[in-house]
């Protein structure tokens, strides 16, 4: 006890060099925006107007632009993290989900409304191949050394592999019912399978499904904390998170979340950033207790990154309206009538 | 606090009432297409609410004409429940939806990706007020030739002579239409909302004031809104004189629905501005004018079915 004071007396002096204001992007797919939080205020520092409806975003491999796909605007807009600032605008086909091989070289891409998954060439988006396939290819997942990609058909209950060097598919097989999102874990593939409260373990050599394992219905993706740290899947049914063990994927938690679990994000200080896809809020889960503060956002939230930031960002400036030719918007307001 | 009421409220309403549903019966990949047909569902209620707050003080106020059959105005309102609280403008966007994703991932293949009408238009992007404002005006620019179409083919004709069948016109008889007259119409509407590639956020925006204007357009008040408003929004008046009994079938006017500038270019508009005739459609037959809602809907099936072999 009476080394209480001096452990506060520490904590004081080193809260300074702790002080942190990441920046928390939020895709409200429902209303067309992007929702920049910032975390330790939990305030809406910047409101950025897309066209149409955003799902997924993700960093690009040299992580100096966030990449932020709008599925029914066929375009991805890529986003300074630091700063939220547009930098730029590109026309694509339909991006649903999307990822970076590991080693930098592709960009493939799902388009759940278009039954194709689009390999791109990573560095000039070059269009390499479109691959026709069944039902609804939702989530996708790469192999560790860039080989395969791994896509959900969640309309034809199965997972299907493509081998990036013939750009051809690979096996499928059949995982359940509405399967959503993949992750690649320790050699093995955790598909969420939505119309049941299981995530299937997957051998991505054959696709034989090994185990499942029983989360809570409506298993929607199963997400690893950074370093090694726990997994945590999302059920948008049960509305509940559950944790995973890393090494025998034997459940360690469950936590009620209520308004709809879909993805997560981790920030620095080890907390769970969730979207709450029905009720338009995030979640900010501390991994200790499970315990939840939420806070308002846009319409139908879906994609979520944290971006590390020290200093608050600035104030928003003022609108400029830009030539037309000029493909670049300033982060602005949507005017609430189209909220 | 008003959208986070409202979240919470549809949250709860989904969460509780429909997921377990889609889950039970293995639909959850539409989860989200229902999710977003829950605001066009509370839209409708909303929609009827302004509509008969707005529409009915104004009936009170300065009448056409008394009001004399109830039960044809209650059957007018049966039409307004079953068609705002219905789901056909859901499940033709919906199914249009599908059918667009297809249609674009044939084109994508073949190397063609549609525009929006942003990148056709690139200041719209940046001013969503305008971009409303366009996917207003060309929506209602098809919504005119629709309505010229239902009056100038005779098959269509055959199932449009039960809106104009009324001869108590109210607000609610805006919604008195045959159910393949309202497919239709959803289609056609659906369609080219998706053409233009109107952003499904805005679409519901749409549909609430082009049905506020229809309703209020139908009413049975003595409104016009002068010389030169008779120009720029259609009045109580102006469409009362697109439903007199010697304006049916093809010899119609005043078509538009929202802005007459549409009549005025295509030569169909009429801007009297004192007439106010009596309404109806001479040639629509008793069970049309006074039947109920399943005897007319069954009438329109005849008649349709006695023009296309010919015998009507």
């Amino acid at each position: 006890m009476r080394r209480a004071p001096l452990a506060l007396l520490l904590a004081g002096l080193l809260l300074p060099s702790l002080a942190r204001a990441d920046l928390v992007y939020v895709l409200n797919s429902g209303d067309a925006s992007i929702t920049v939080l910032e975390s330790t205020t939990r305030e809406e520092v910047r409101r950025i107007p897309v066209l149409r409806e955003v799902h997924h975003l993700l960093l690009n491999p040299e992580r100096t632009e966030l990449v932020v796909g709008d599925s029914m605007a066929n375009e991805l807009l890529f986003l300074n993290p630091d700063t939220a600032e547009l930098a730029r605008r590109e026309r694509i086909s339909n991006p649903y989900h999307l990822d970076y091989s590991p080693d930098g070289q592709y960009l493939v891409v799902t388009s759940l409304r278009r039954d194709q998954v689009d390999i791109y060439e990573a560095g000039t988006r070059t269009l390499l191949a479109r691959l026709k396939v069944p039902d609804k290819p939702s989530h996708l997942a790469f192999s560790p050394d860039s080989r395969m990609v791994f896509v959900t058909l969640q309309g034809a209950r199965r997972l299907m592999a493509i081998d990036l060097t013939t750009r051809r598919p690979g096996w499928v097989t059949e995982v359940g019912p509405q399967p959503a999102g993949v992750l690649w874990h320790q050699g093995k593939l955790l598909v969420g399978i939505m119309g049941s409260d299981q995530v299937a373990v997957v051998n991505p050599a054959d696709g034989k499904v090994e185990r499942s394992i029983q989360t809570a219905r409506g298993a929607h993706t199963v997400f690893a904390a950074p370093n090694g740290g726990p997994l945590y899947a999302t059920s948008r049914v049960d509305s509940r998170l559950t944790v995973l063990d890393p090494d025998t994927l034997e459940v360690r938690a469950r936590w009620e979340l209520p308004g709809g679990p879909d993805c997560i994000a981790f920030a620095p200080d080890g907390k769970l950033w969730v979207t709450l896809r029905w009720v338009a809020r995030v979640a900010v889960v501390d991994p200790a207790t499970g315990e939840a503060e939420t806070i308002p956002v846009g319409r139908s939230p879906h994609g979520i990154f944290v971006q590390p930031r020290e200093e608050p960002l600035p104030p928003a400036p003022v609108p400029v309206v830009e030539a037309p030719s000029t493909p670049v918007m300033v982060p602005g307001v949507v005017p609430a009538a189209l909220r | 606090m008003i959208e986070d009421t409202y979240a919470a409220f549809t949250g709860w309403l989904f969460e509780h009432a429909l997921q377990p549903v889609l889950y039970a019966t293995g639909m959850m990949e539409w989860a989200e297409d229902i999710f977003a047909w829950l605001d066009f569902a509370l839209l409708g209620l909303f929609g009827i609410a302004v509509v008969y707050l707005v529409c009915r003080p104004l009936e009170a106020w300065r009448p056409v004409e008394r009001r004399q059959d109830g039960a044809a105005i209650r059957t007018d309102m049966v039409y307004t429940f079953l068609s705002r609280l219905g789901i056909l403008p859901l499940l033709a966007f919906v199914l249009l939806s599908t059918l667009q994703s297809r249609w674009e991932g044939w084109l994508t293949e073949v190397g063609v990706m549609p525009p929006t009408l942003e990148e056709l238009i690139p200041p719209l992007r940046d001013h969503p007020l305008l971009a409303l404002a366009a996917y207003i005006i060309v929506l209602d620019f098809g919504e005119y030739w629709r309505h010229r179409a239902q009056h100038g083919f005779r098959w269509w004709w055959a199932l449009h002579a039960i809106h104009h069948s009324q001869r108590q016109m109210t607000f609610w008889t805006d919604d008195r239409n045959h159910v393949l007259d309202d497919v239709l119409a959803a289609l056609w509407f659906g369609g080219l909302a998706l053409l233009i590639g109107v952003p499904p956020g805005q679409f519901p925006i749409i549909l609430l004031l082009l049905r506020l204007a229809e309703s209020l357009s139908h009413a049975n008040v003595r409104l016009n809104y002068g010389r030169l408003g008779e120009r720029l929004l259609v009045s109580p008046r102006f469409h009362r004189l697109h439903h007199g009994e010697l304006s049916a079938g093809a010899a119609g006017k005043n078509y538009a629905v929202l802005l007459p500038v549409w009549d005025w270019i295509f030569g169909t508009a009429d801007f009297r501005r004192d007439h106010y005739p009596p309404t109806g459609a001479a040639d629509a037959g008793e069970a049309m004018e006074r039947g109920g809602w399943l005897r007319q809907q069954w009438a329109g099936f005849q008649r349709l079915a006695l023009t296309i072999a010919g015998r009507a």
